[in-house]
């Protein structure tokens, strides 16, 4: 996968910058995913005559207004039937929705399913800030347990939505997790997720600082992007699900045993003791599912190979990595410059396989034992920290407290039920 | 060719003929049949589209999609799944999407009577959705009618760039009859697209169809008017007068029976043919463009006559319309739970020119068990 190209201002062509300033309250990140929007349209060739942005009620809902494409404004959770329908009657355009995350998933809920399990070929970006921020800030379908709005004054008694399962419940469906503070990463997967034949959706966590943010702790949107910043963790190489607080992209699965006990992305066997069906017009008209695994198994070779490069950069001093991205060296030269060892796939351009092992030879790298047995602790606390109010998670972070101490202050047992 | 054919097909046939390409909908006693037909011309027709929505919210804003993207698009539901459709319905007139929709009534309300007819939606189409709008609706009668009337439905839309209702009921969505619908489809005249697909509109700015009120035009073009009554007035006026302006164009009804009798019955949908026996003693005024209403049409013919009757399968909700429309005090005969016979409208004409109430006599409770009902799918 291609790095994308720093920030240039060509996206400013795909934006109708005579509007601005926008409607959105100073410090709102909605701002940023238009523009990473804009500038992935941009570097994809994009344009008014082959994409359509249909969007929600809510604030986000306003960035179709601020777009130079031909936009619906749809009803609030309407978003999927008219996207949806927009491309069946237009194949050849590409969709996108944008809409925050009570658009999406509550009031728009049953919607979002049923184009899911329909694999429409639309990609979704959801504003995720956790709160209706519109109204002034009430519990949205993604606020944490325990957050206090002004709909829950005591903090939010339920469990928040999980896209990810909703999403991942279909064997054809794209689900990225991106944050506002990760911008290039944001801009690969909104990408990513285009490009994907089938339904695809980006969950954007992002922060609405006047209605929800100053709320529970924050001072200013920067604090949020920072604890977006020190929360929220790229995902190892060939994850099939993500942690709360990991961020990337996973694609329709051919493992059985991680699909939920869903059909792969195969064509689905048909039990042979279902009889025949009877051909003639009674034959349903949908296309079969199967075609899209083919580009899919390519893709998730290049996203394994690009994850892998990902790794290896990490090996080096941040100056040789600044070069390796300005394209002064190759990846090659700097790890024998560095006099590191690069595995054999990455030097000959042959694709990386799927599970790349770590290279052992590096000097600075752990062992693969050891590396696991982090993960599984990093991933025991992250379980720990879901379990916290959101006042002290927040402190967690901002490492005022230690994990044990916020858990010893809630009451919660690290290895019992608390 | 002269065939069987039936009110509900003759509804998708018709739509078919004036050039629709995508049909949404979910199942609902007594209108599936026109999904059922809509999913089988689908799977022969690649270019005709078909979505079975999770909901009937879903299908009426997939039309909403499907109109936008350049498809004439319709969708058919019952009564409970009208009600699901009208905030779809109320973008569709603010925003101005041509598309139609049909809804054969039940007896209401809620899952009521399923496969009961009833007339009870006739006034959900005028005041259904939220705030002011001026919708076009026509009724038909019959198996040939319904095939004529989705054609001009279509063509209304297009013409007026809103949402026209179609509305049937559960005997003449299960009428047979014999007709040549291909005869019928050869002298059509067809209102082609006006309104440019997405993505498709050249030149100048890119559109943005919004449910919530912008300033279309001049400085401010592209911001929200959301506070400005002036803005409103220029936007709400020049929807009302188009829409006043298409109905006029397709006035129809028809005026007829025994047109020198002293009684004129005002009726419509399948009244007008269960009561169609008593034409020799009855004028009949049969509003086939049922929104907006007749109203110089029906006070041309109101005063030839000492007495009008409206007869309905609800409990008078288009009776206070006329009575509005021609100035004075209009008869109701409501035929309630499903009940459209002869008989009871027979009764009904007699209660009420006899100086009786409109209310028909409620029976006593039962002392023997009753028929098992028909269950019907809500």
């Amino acid at each position: 996968m291609p790095e994308a190209p720093m920030a240039e201002m060509a996206f400013k062509k795909h934006l109708k910058t005579d509007l601005f300033p926008t409607i959105w309250c100073p410090g709102c990140g909605i701002g940023t995913i238009m523009i990473m929007l804009a500038m992935v349209l941009d570097e994809m060739g994009l344009d008014e005559t082959n994409t359509i942005i249909v969007t929600g009620i809510g604030c986000t809902g306003r960035m179709g207004s601020y777009m130079k494409y031909e936009s619906v404004y749809t009803l609030h959770g309407r978003t999927l039937p008219v996207a949806e329908a927009i491309k069946a009657v237009r194949p050849e355009m590409h969709v996108i929705v944008v809409a925050g995350d009570g658009d999406t998933a509550s009031i728009g809920g049953n919607h979002l399913i049923h184009s899911i399990r329909r694999n429409a070929r639309v990609t979704v970006l959801c504003n995720n800030n956790e709160i209706y921020g519109l109204t002034g800030g009430q519990t949205g379908p993604t606020t944490p347990t325990g957050t206090k709005t002004l709909s829950s004054p005591g903090g939010n008694p339920n469990t928040p939505i999980n896209l990810q399962a909703i999403v991942r419940s279909s064997p054809h469906a794209v689900y990225a997790k991106t944050t506002v503070y990760h911008q290039l990463h944001m801009r690969n997967v909104i990408r990513d997720a285009i490009e994907h034949d089938g339904f695809s959706l980006v969950d954007i966590t992002s922060q609405c600082i006047e209605n929800n943010g100053r709320r529970i702790g924050f001072a200013s949107a920067n604090e949020m992007l920072s604890f977006y910043r020190k929360t929220y963790k790229r995902a190892g190489k060939g994850a099939t699900s993500l942690n709360p607080f990991e961020i990337g992209i996973l694609y329709p699965t051919t493992d059985a045993a991680a699909s939920n006990g869903h059909a792969t992305a195969a064509e689905p066997e048909r039990p042979s003791a279902l009889p025949e069906q009877p051909a003639g017009p009674m034959t349903s008209a949908t296309a079969s599912p199967g075609a899209a695994a083919a580009s899919d198994d390519t893709r998730a070779l290049r996203r394994a190979e690009s994850q892998q490069r990902a790794a290896l950069m990490g090996q080096l001093d941040r100056e040789t990595k600044l070069r390796v991205a300005k394209g002064d060296l190759t990846l090659a030269e700097a790890f024998a410059q560095a006099g590191l060892e690069m595995p054999e796939s990455l030097r000959t351009g042959a694709s990386a396989p799927q599970a790349a092992p770590a290279p052992a030879s590096a000097p600075a790298v752990a062992s693969p034992d050891a590396k696991e047995a982090r993960r599984a602790e990093a991933q025991r606390k992250l379980a720990l920290m879901q379990r916290l109010p959101s006042e002290l998670k927040l402190r967690v972070a901002k490492r005022e407290i230690t994990l044990e101490e916020a858990l010893g202050e809630a009451g919660i047992e690290p290895d019992g039920s608390g | 060719m002269r065939k069987l054919s039936q009110g509900n097909e003759a509804i998708f046939r018709g739509a078919l003929a004036a050039g629709a390409s995508y049909y949404a909908g979910y199942p609902i006693s007594p209108s599936t049949e026109i999904l059922n037909v809509a999913s089988g011309w689908a799977a022969e027709h690649p270019e005709f589209r078909f979505l079975q929505a999770e909901d009937e919210i879903a299908s009426a804003n997939a039309v909403i999609g499907a109109s936008l993207a350049g498809a004439k698009a319709f969708t058919a539901t019952s009564g409970p799944g009208f009600s699901l459709m009208q905030e779809a319905i109320g973008y569709a007139q603010k925003v101005g999407v041509p598309s139609v929709f049909v809804n054969v009534q039940r007896v209401g309300p809620a899952t009521g009577m399923p496969t009961m007819p009833g007339q009870g939606d006739v006034m959900q189409v005028r005041y259904g959705s939220t705030g002011d709008y001026t919708p076009i609706a026509f009724y038909p009668n019959g198996v040939a009618e319904s095939f004529q009337i989705a054609v001009e439905a279509f063509n209304a839309a297009e013409e007026s760039q809103s949402p026209v209702v179609v509305l049937s009921d559960t005997f003449v969505a299960h009428l047979n009859e014999v007709v040549d619908l291909d005869e019928l489809a050869e002298s059509l005249e067809i209102v082609p697209r006006a309104l440019a697909p997405l993505g498709r509109h050249d030149p100048g700015e890119p559109r943005f169809f919004a449910g919530v009120l912008m300033y279309e035009h001049g400085p401010n073009a592209g911001e929200p008017a959301t506070a400005d009554a002036d803005e409103y007035l220029r936007q709400y006026y020049e929807a009302k007068n188009r829409h006043m302006e298409v109905a006029a164009r397709h006035a129809r009804f028809e005026h007829g029976w025994n047109v020198d009798a002293p009684v004129l019955i005002v009726c419509y949908g399948i009244v007008s043919r269960v009561a169609a026996p008593l034409r020799d003693e009855y004028a009949l005024f049969r509003p086939i463009r049922i929104h907006p209403i007749l109203g110089d049409e029906l006070r041309a013919v109101a005063d030839r006559y000492e007495q009008i009757v409206v007869i309905e399968a609800n409990d008078g909700q288009y009776a206070d319309m006329v009575e509005l429309a021609v100035h004075r005090e209009v008869k109701r005969v409501p035929l309630l739970g499903g009940r459209i016979s002869l008989e009871a409208v027979r009764d009904g004409l007699e209660r009420v020119l006899g100086g009786g109430p409109s209310e028909p006599p409620v029976p006593p409770a039962p002392t023997e068990r009753a028929a098992p009902s028909p269950l019907g799918i809500g």
